[in-house]
């Protein structure tokens, strides 16, 4: 018996022999995981629930009056700063170099958009006076939600959109804003949550990128700070932050790598064809 | 073939002769224009009838023989009549004889020259000459998709109507001229002709140079540079009086020209125009002499400020209903206070400019009472500017509120985009994807949170000034729709359709006569006038109709968007 059809043979069409499915293979491309590198990597997940944590705790202090704007604005002041030096020295320069960005331009945007902030900061204290408060609240939980989901943790999917998410975080930043007593409460604010939303992934992008160790520590340190931020708000919240990032850090992971076992892709010359060449060179 | 014989009714008491007509050979009949009576001298009678073609362009020739004896048949009489044949050559040479009192007419042919020597059947048609030679005869509306049946009965009608329309020259001559030959038709008792008519014929050719000198002077006024600036020629456009006075001003020119019409559309449509004119400017003066009686002007003139005052009142209640929290919506309080002192200031100027020009008003509306002489149309004008430079507030209102809109529109539709990443791609008219700066995203963000929070404050004040100018809009359409409506009715057609409905024809209609064994088939042909419908359809005047610019969902479109709307479009402006 031959494995073709265009020639008489005396088996039916349908006749396989004990050769069936000799060239199956299981799981060709499955990736090996491995704990701890897992764990490693969720450090991102980790990393923006506490921001979004640490955001809403201030905003929280800010509206019970306990936090003065003038003191948030000094604190995040000199964060910005440690921060930009942090920058530049981790990998020596070498990132300003290749992106070509000057100091001056850096100075020229903060200036920008401070200045538009302040210019701008009665009309956004006034935007959602009508707005109920419950509307406001569910709108930036949304928005917040949002900036988790489409986030760029470094994975390549479609549904990844950096633009998008930094514009929801902004969005919900200044829906919390605008029910701040006064003018300057809703500047600082609004600077504050450009910083944590936008400023310090990227300072944490680089420390992951160049020193893993040194990015570990920090991770853990401001996941205790958010910890314990919310918990002098309430501590059932606390307790229930506590147990979600425990289960993304060490559980998931786990179930992750235990899931692996029951993967059963088949392969097959039965698979569609995959250009395997660069056609790089045809554009 | 059946050979149909046309035959005036106003000949059938004539006496013996000879018919005289023109012999349609494609159809087989033959239409009688005339007798001519004995004696005649037939080289006499060959000279008229080539001087009548020649002039009419009508193959008028000799058909046959007619005999109207009291007593029986004589023999010599029909020898006669078929030796006739032979002078006059014809063929076939139609006999129709009547005797006595009788009814029944027996009509023959003789052919010399032909195949078959069998009888043709004939069929005697009578018409009613003169309201043939009035009538026009209108073809189906429909021709293109008519078959070719229609088209053809419709094309030997009119050849009917045609000949017997161009023959007027042959129907000049009434039994009173002393000349060589005597015809018998609808006019041989006597040309038709009223004094009136030939009164106004004479003095219509002087009146014509008058008018036409006149309005070759204001015309040459109108056109001159000085009216052309800037300024003004834009008032002038937007002012309806003006484009009125136009139209009016070239169906003048229309009247007064000194040709002729050269067919019966143009006829009618002069006609038309004088008589709409007439109406016009009659009912205009009647609406004069009303106004002006037990000073309704004052009246008018003491009234207007008031209401002016009312509406600016009104106004002011609607922008404080909107500056609370009108009907449970909730506004942001800024926004609300700064628009709605904004537009409070602007009635406040509105008001004080009214009361400033009070004073002349009595004079101003007396003054332009009087171009209401001009035609009720001019004076329906009048009203609709009236109204637009009084409701102008609202326009202004509108077109504020517009544009707010339309910008916060264009830039939440933009920063939407921004706010997903995309951008809009001018070269390739679509959305596309983009990396933007870290401040441009922030600013951008910002800006569409504030944006976003400000939409329904500028949404409700667009809705409520666009119903207003809506409003307007609809109130200043109706005069319009009026106006067109006396521009464009034909009165005079209508008249004539009332009154003489046999001179505008849509087709004949034929009624079986009593009929003897024997003896042709006999038929009357009476003339079907034309529906009211098709008089007003085909006898329309043109003109500077306003019609609506847009269909309903690109209004509603504009509307959503903001842009302006110009809702009536006139005929002559430029598309843009």
């Amino acid at each position: 018996w031959q494995k073709v059809l265009y020639e008489r043979q005396p088996f039916p069409d349908n006749y396989v022999d004990q050769r069936f499915l000799e060239e199956l293979r299981k799981n060709v491309h499955a990736r090996r995981y491995r704990y701890r590198a897992v764990v490693f990597q969720s450090g991102a997940v980790v990393q923006q629930l506490c921001s979004v944590c640490v955001f809403v705790v201030t905003w929280w202090y800010m509206d019970a009056g306990m936090l003065s704007p003038q003191g948030l604005f000094g604190a995040a002041l000199v964060t910005s700063l440690l921060g930009y030096v942090l920058f530049d020295a981790v990998d020596g320069g070498a990132g300003r170099r290749e992106s070509g960005r000057t100091r001056w331009a850096d100075l020229k945007s903060t200036l920008v958009f401070a200045a538009f902030t302040y210019g701008f900061s009665p009309v956004l204290k006034t935007l959602t006076e009508s707005v109920s408060t419950d509307t406001i609240y569910a709108m930036s939980a949304l928005m917040l939600l949002g900036h988790l989901i489409f986030f760029d943790y470094g994975a390549n999917a479609a549904i990844v959109s950096s633009t998008l998410s930094l514009n929801m975080a902004i969005f919900a930043s200044v829906c919390l804003a605008s029910r701040l007593p006064r003018s300057l409460h809703a500047f600082v604010m609004v600077t504050f949550a450009m910083q944590i939303f936008a400023l310090w992934p990227m300072l944490q992008k680089k420390l992951k990128a160049r020193t893993p160790r040194c990015y570990v520590g920090v991770t853990v340190l401001f996941a205790l700070a958010a910890l314990g931020g919310l918990a002098t708000v309430s501590s059932v919240g606390a307790v229930l932050f506590a147990s979600l990032l425990l289960a993304i850090s060490c559980l998931c992971p786990y179930c992750l790598i235990r899931l692996q076992l029951l993967k059963d892709n088949i392969h097959g010359p039965w698979d569609e064809a995959e250009i395997k060449e660069d056609l790089s060179r045809f554009l | 073939m059946v050979l149909k014989v046309f035959f005036p009714s106003c000949c059938s008491s004539a006496e013996s002769g000879i018919l005289i007509g023109r012999w349609i050979s494609e159809q087989n009949s033959a239409v009688i224009l005339a007798v001519v009576h004995f004696p005649f001298i037939p080289v006499q009678v060959k000279q008229y009838l080539s001087e009548v073609q020649r002039v009419t362009k009508v193959s008028v020739s000799v058909l046959g023989s007619w005999s109207n004896s009291k007593q029986e048949k004589e023999e010599s009489l029909s020898e006669f009549l078929e030796d006739l044949g032979t002078i006059f050559s014809h063929e076939p040479w139609i006999q129709i004889s009547k005797e006595g009192d009788s009814k029944f007419w027996s009509c023959s042919t003789l052919q010399k020259h032909s195949n078959n020597p069998k009888e043709e059947e004939i069929i005697l048609v009578y018409y009613d000459q003169r309201k043939v030679m009035l009538s026009h005869l209108h073809p189906p509306l429909a021709t293109a998709t008519s078959t070719d049946h229609k088209a053809d009965d419709a094309s030997k009608l009119s050849a009917v109507f045609d000949t017997v329309a161009k023959s007027k020259i042959l129907f000049m001559t009434d039994r009173y001229d002393d000349g060589p030959i005597k015809l018998t038709h609808w006019q041989s008792d006597g040309v038709e002709a009223s004094i009136i008519v030939e009164l106004m014929k004479q003095a219509s050719v002087p009146a014509c140079m008058l008018l036409t000198f006149l309005l070759s002077l204001i015309s040459g006024i109108c056109r001159s540079r000085v009216l052309k600036f800037w300024p003004l020629s834009f008032l002038w456009s937007k002012l309806s009086t003006c484009e009125q006075l136009g139209h009016r001003l070239q169906h003048l020119q229309v009247i007064s020209s000194n040709k002729k019409a050269q067919n019966q559309t143009q006829l009618m449509r002069k006609a038309n125009i004088f008589v709409s004119l007439l109406i016009d400017v009659a009912l205009g003066i009647l609406l004069m002499s009303w106004l002006y009686r037990k000073n309704r002007i004052g009246h008018l003139a003491d009234t207007l400020i008031p209401v002016a005052d009312h509406v600016a009142e009104e106004l002011q209640d609607l922008l404080q209903w909107l500056m609370g929290a009108p009907a449970g919506l909730k506004m942001n309080r800024a926004l609300d206070q700064v628009l709605g002192r904004f537009f409070l200031y602007h009635i406040h100027l509105w008001i004080s400019y009214i009361h400033l020009m009070s004073p002349f008003i009595e004079m101003i509306l007396w003054y332009v009472g009087l171009s209401a002489c001009l035609g009720l149309t001019v004076a329906l004008c009048i009203l609709s500017d009236i109204i637009a430079l009084l409701t102008f507030h609202i326009y202004c209102f509108y077109v504020y509120g517009a544009r707010l809109y339309c910008l916060k529109i264009y830039g939440l539709s933009s920063l939407w985009r921004l706010f997903r990443g995309k951008k809009w791609n001018v070269l390739r008219q679509r959305v596309d994807s983009c990396s933007y700066d870290l401040d441009q995203l922030f600013i951008g963000t910002l800006l569409f949170t504030i944006l976003l929070f400000l939409l329904p404050t500028t949404a409700l004040y667009y809705l409520v000034f666009t119903l207003l100018r809506l409003l307007v809009v609809i109130v200043q359409g109706l005069i319009h729709l009026l106006v067109d409506l006396i521009d464009s009715l034909p009165l005079y057609s209508i008249i004539l359709r009332l009154c003489r409905s046999y001179r505008l024809a849509a087709g004949v209609k034929f009624r079986v006569l009593e009929q003897q064994d024997g003896k042709p088939l006999r038929l009357l042909m009476q003339i079907n006038p034309l529906s009211y419908g098709s008089v007003i359809q085909t006898y329309r005047l043109p003109t500077y109709s306003c019609y609506p610019k847009d269909s309903w969902t690109s209004l509603c479109k504009k509307l959503f968007l903001g842009e302006l709307i110009y809702p009536w479009k006139h005929k002559g402006e430029k598309q843009d």
